[in-house]
């Protein structure tokens, strides 16, 4: 009998958990869980209201992102939010409850010199229960990269699958003068130049496996390949053959690339060993084959060719060896990238006099516009779960790095001022 | 039902955690749901990376040595004069045909010159996409040339697709400067 019972109840576990799968990133106000996010209070040492400003701003700026929360204004805040309280007991949920708060995240921090500890907690309100809580322990200079954790940690237990906010954004700027390759946080904070090639750095690429990034540099006088070690910086040419070495990807594997060479005196598409070898050439045709994108199985890439007259996206299945289009009436569609769960892929299309980002299902149905208005954006990628996309804009004069969700809202700009910026690539999970 | 939406996800779990004490194989992790508090709570650590940024921060710009070796190594020559396109397009029209009848001839009567073609295209379009064009324009221009008599061995090409415009205004005028080829003296 109390097998049975069991059974029953994990059956209707079952039959719930798609409930839970369907909170998705929608337009604030569809959806979001009301949520106060209370200011993180000073536990043992001496107060710093910095490193609490940078908690708070990082959280606050990340959940408003996600699109899952309308957070409460703090100035509603009672009693309970100047209270330290971090277990489920000590937290007054009748007073988060008067609110309308259905989440509340709490948290403390203890500053030591240059070691931050830093506890935080998301309680559900309506059941008064802890959903996840996490202590990190680390150096204040660290203090953002917590709070992104943490702000991933949120959507983990909220959705089942974490959040990107702790991944790196790549993207190409000319801030110094020369274009060069620089790595950023997903909010646009911290941004750090990775080349001093002082020639013309181009298209960045994270391989999948190990923290490596590939891009093309104009530095030996031609447009070559390189890879190179993030933290260690070690760098080295993948692939210099005569013109273009460009458009490098790894594999979702990390065991070949796919690229776009013109040794032969036209660009075709090429499949390259890690160590840079030849592997199979993979396109035969007159016109430009430019801008490979691998599906998450690693057996079919998306591409962009003129073989047909104006540049379309083509599917190309790298086991029948079959080309298949797919983008219709258009004049210019570009670099397309396919999500990370391989339910669509998306897109740059110029129509109207400017370039806007798309996405369609892989067997060209369901195609939607997620960007509109003034100005060129380009070079869409996704966020290592999908739920986001970060590509270049030029709306505000200058190119510039913008964020916004798989459904085209909560769009906001993250690269820094000075120079133009254009050409991200999201790193997979750091 | 927004404000069912978290006891929703939770119900079915708690029931199954009191349910299934004995018979749930892989116990439910401890810190997420226990409740322990304040100073005593094991919750999973998470020790943040601290050497690796400032390492990389220091690598980042140790690498200056060769600035030599860029882009523009290459030197304008009076007697060679530039060939312009249409919107994606490496199409040579007749200003170009012309232009280059006049560049072959210089060419020619310099045996000693080495000649890199560089195709550029205007920004409109993918950077990728461009390269190609870039490329597609100055070999174009080379095989016309060499069509004209001038030696292959003398000719190089370059693409910088839309990477270095000549006029970085937005708009036709702007635009129609940008989408080029150069000839220019290899060093």
């Amino acid at each position: 009998m109390n097998r049975y019972f069991a059974l029953l109840t994990l059956l209707l576990t079952l039959l719930a958990t798609p409930a839970l799968a369907q909170i998705e990133i929608r337009g604030p106000g569809q959806q979001a869980i009301p949520a106060a996010l209370t200011p993180f209070l000073p536990q043992e040492g001496a107060p710093s209201p910095q490193v609490a400003a940078e908690i708070e701003a990082v959280l606050r700026w990340d959940l408003e992102l996600s699109g899952l929360f309308s957070l409460i204004d703090p100035k509603a805040f009672l009693a309970d939010a100047a209270r330290i309280g971090l277990a489920s007991t000590q937290v007054d949920f009748a007073e988060w409850q008067m609110l309308g708060a259905e989440a509340v995240i709490k948290g403390a921090y203890s500053v030591t010199g240059d070691q931050l500890v830093l506890e935080a907690r998301l309680f559900d309100v309506v059941s008064r229960r802890l959903l996840t809580g996490r202590r990190y322990v680390g150096k204040v200079k660290d203090v953002r990269q917590m709070a992104h954790s943490f702000a991933d940690q949120i959507l983990l237990s909220l959705t089942s699958e974490s959040g990107p906010f702790s991944t790196r954004i790549a993207y190409i700027s000319n801030s110094s003068g020369n274009k060069e390759l620089y790595l950023m946080e997903v909010d646009g904070h911290d941004p750090v130049r990775l080349t001093n090639h002082r020639s013309i750095v181009l298209n960045p690429d994270f391989s999948g496996v190990g923290k490596e990034l590939l891009f093309t540099s104009y530095k030996a006088g031609n447009p070559d390949l390189y890879r190179k070690e993030i933290y260690s910086g070690k760098e080295a040419k993948l692939s210099s053959r005569q013109g273009l070495n460009t458009g490098g990807r790894y594999s979702p594997s990390g065991r070949e690339l796919a690229l776009t060479l013109s040794k032969d005196g036209n660009s075709e598409l090429y499949l390259l060993g890690t160590d840079g070898s030849e592997r199979k050439r993979l396109t035969n045709e007159w016109g430009i084959d430019v801008d490979p994108s691998w599906n998450p199985a690693g057996d079919k890439l998306a591409f962009v060719s003129d073989r047909q007259g104006n540049p379309h996206i083509f599917i190309l299945d790298l086991v029948s060896g079959k080309t298949n289009r797919l983008t219709g009436n258009s004049k210019y569609n570009s670099t397309p990238a396919w999500s990370p769960k391989g339910d669509r892929i998306a897109f740059s299309r110029l129509e109207g006099g400017s370039f806007n980002i798309f996405t369609i299902r892989p067997d060209g149905s369901d195609e939607r516009q997620l960007t509109f208005g003034g100005g060129n954006k380009e070079h869409p990628r996704w966020s290592p779960d999908g739920r986001f996309l970060v590509y270049s804009s030029d709306k505000e004069g200058r190119k510039a790095v913008f964020i916004m969700r798989a459904d085209g809202t909560g769009s906001v700009r993250i690269s820094p001022p000075g120079g133009d910026s254009n050409h991200p690539a999201w790193s997979g999970t750091w | 039902m927004k404000t069912k939406l978290l006891t929703h996800l939770l119900l079915p779990l708690a029931l199954v955690a009191l349910i299934l004490p004995g018979c749930a194989k892989k116990p439910a992790p401890k810190p997420l749901s226990s409740d322990l508090s304040g100073s005593t709570y094991q919750a999973p650590v998470t020790s943040m990376p601290t050497q690796d940024v400032s390492g990389f921060r220091q690598q980042a710009v140790s690498d200056g040595a060769n600035a030599g070796d860029t882009v523009l190594a290459a030197v304008p020559v009076s007697g060679l004069e530039r060939i312009m396109f249409d919107y994606d397009a490496f199409t040579l029209s007749a200003k170009a045909q012309e232009i280059l009848t006049r560049n072959a001839a210089y060419i020619k009567a310099n045996k000693g010159l080495k000649v890199v073609i560089e195709g550029h295209c205007d920004e409109r379009g993918s950077d990728e996409y461009n390269l190609s064009l870039g490329e597609r324009r100055a070999l174009a221009a080379k095989a016309y040339l060499v069509s004209l008599g001038v030696a292959d061995s003398q000719l190089t090409i370059i693409s910088y697709g839309e990477e270095l415009p000549l006029d970085r205004s937005r708009g036709e005028s702007g635009y129609s400067q940008n989408r080029r080829a150069e000839f220019k003296a290899v060093r």
